[in-house]
């Protein structure tokens, strides 16, 4: 396991991932802390996809892909799925320290949420960790996936980000509404208990999982 | 058995035929691979190493046929260093070991073993704490021949294993394929023909995707006997006439005298002298022989 940590998260990769969420928290304005959760998933999401997306392909450029084709299926894909929950782990990670950084750099207000009753900061903060858990979940598989079925790490980026340009706007969340992908930063924020937004958190489970499934007959193919 | 190609041709989508129609039988032991630069030999190793699939023809190990339901068989006998590789920089020598081993599903003791002896063989005990990062050029080459053998091959496929290595290291490692080449099929793709001619006795010549001789070395020899000149000058600019004429495989000053070696199928105009080949000449030899 820590051999593949070495491999999976790379000083440069770690660097960049923690600068990226030092430089949101910094530069994202929130006002109330049920903001937090909006303001971190949509830019996790990029993050994840950047992040996982030469999860494979790094054995394509390095030209070891040759060598892990002479291996057994089953170990070159559970060496994959270990990877990929490596990553996420990190990755979530990441977005807990984030979480932390916005109130530690914005201070936001929170005695709005405790007026409400409804809600308590840490139930808040726990709901966040689920929703942006399946949003990395998703977003590194899909990247992943996209990657090896094109051998380029640069087509899982850019086949991610169409989907995400598309959902994670006023039209994606008007075509899509509670099952949008990114339901939980559209939700409403007046009404805590609301928990529609679960659908659109469905549906990347559903996607995700199915990627999962459809990955070791992509690397069979194309690794 | 070893290795039998059959009518094989390898055509990619950009209509570029790598191998085409080549037949060649690679029997136990060391096997010899030479031809220049893009003449198909990485294209037949990928075929052999199931990495990329024919575009016809057949290829049969020890009697299996590739195809892909015998793939997952006939990958568990090959072990590939191929010609470029960059095996995990972030890892040490040893970790990066153990994980090729953990990766190709060998019982951790056994491969264990293997990496000691095979660390120790190769020159490179005291470097196993090192990064992969840290390494020589040489010694990343070495350390891709140790993952390549580590499953203990029947077949064992090496782009140029001794490239970057100093003239002892490289010795060693051609003493090590020998030594393992026993029982087993080792083929062997280098340009450094001095290397072929220390370790095979069986080697394929190839060029523009065909093979213009497979079979023994000393019958590559004879084939080019009667061949190669000698030619002695101390006047420069007639060297220069030649070497635009002819194929000049050496030049070399004894003294103040020039004497160049000189591959023709008849006898150059000029005053010199029949010798004997080396491999390096029956190579240009045949690789530029009219057919």
């Amino acid at each position: 396991m820590r051999r593949e940590m070495k491999i999976s998260l790379t000083f440069q990769k770690q660097a960049y991932a923690v600068f990226f969420a030092l430089v949101l928290s910094l530069v994202r304005g929130v006002a109330y802390s049920n903001e937090i959760g909006i303001a971190l998933e949509a830019p996790m999401a990029i993050l994840a996809f950047t992040f996982c997306a030469d999860t494979y392909t790094q054995e394509i450029v390095s030209r070891r892909s040759e060598i892990w084709r002479l291996c057994p299926g089953k170990k070159r894909i559970y060496f994959i799925y270990r990877r990929i929950v490596i990553q996420g782990i990190f990755l979530l990670t990441v977005a807990v320290v984030s979480y932390g950084l916005f109130f530690l750099f914005q201070d936001p207000i929170t005695y709005g949420i405790r007026q409400n009753g409804s809600e308590s900061e840490i139930c808040q903060f726990f709901v966040y960790l689920a929703a942006v858990a399946v949003t990395i979940g998703f977003w590194g598989i899909l990247s992943n996936l996209i990657s090896c079925l094109f051998r380029n790490m640069w087509v899982g980026i850019g086949g991610c980000m169409v989907p995400w340009l598309i959902t994670n706007s006023i039209f994606g969340n008007r075509i899509f509404g509670a099952w949008n992908l990114f339901s939980y930063s559209f939700r409403n924020l007046e009404d805590s208990s609301d928990f529609s937004w679960i659908y659109g958190k469905v549906v990347c489970i559903c996607i995700g999982i199915a990627a999962l499934a459809a990955l070791p007959e992509i690397i069979r193919r194309r690794g | 058995m070893g290795i039998k190609i059959e009518d094989l041709t390898v055509t990619f989508r950009n209509h570029v035929t790598a191998v085409n129609h080549a037949n060649l039988e690679i029997p136990k032991g060391m096997f010899g691979l030479l031809g220049e630069n893009g003449a198909g030999k990485t294209t037949l190793m990928r075929v052999l190493t199931t990495v990329l699939s024919p575009t016809s023809g057949t290829v049969t190990l020890d009697g299996i046929l590739y195809s892909e339901k015998n793939f997952e068989k006939i990958r568990k006998k090959i072990g590939y260093l191929p010609q470029e590789i960059d095996l995990y920089p972030s890892l040490s020598v040893q970790e990066c070991l153990e994980y090729m081993g953990d990766l190709s599903g060998i019982p951790r003791q056994i491969y264990r073993e293997r990496i000691d002896h095979y660390l120790e063989k190769t020159n490179l005990s005291e470097q196993r704490r090192k990064k992969m990062k840290q390494l020589s050029g040489g010694m990343k080459r070495r350390v891709g021949l140790i993952q390549a053998l580590l499953n203990d091959p029947e077949f064992l496929i090496v782009d140029e294993p001794t490239t970057g290595l100093d003239p002892e290291e490289r010795i060693r490692i051609r003493n090590l394929l020998v030594d393992f080449s026993e029982g087993r099929t080792v083929l062997f793709s280098t340009h450094v023909v001095e290397d072929l001619a220390a370790t095979c006795n069986q080697l394929a010549v190839m060029k523009k995707g065909k093979f213009l001789y497979s079979g023994n070395m000393k019958k590559l020899l004879e084939q080019a006997r009667g061949h190669i000149w000698i030619y002695k000058t101390k006047e420069e600019g007639t060297t220069r006439e030649l070497g635009k004429k002819y194929h000049v495989s050496s030049k070399q000053y004894v003294g103040d005298e020039l004497r160049m070696k000189i591959i023709s199928e008849t006898p150059p105009q000029v005053e010199c002298s029949p010798c004997e080949a080396t491999l390096e000449d029956a190579y240009i030899y045949i690789a530029n022989r009219e057919v």
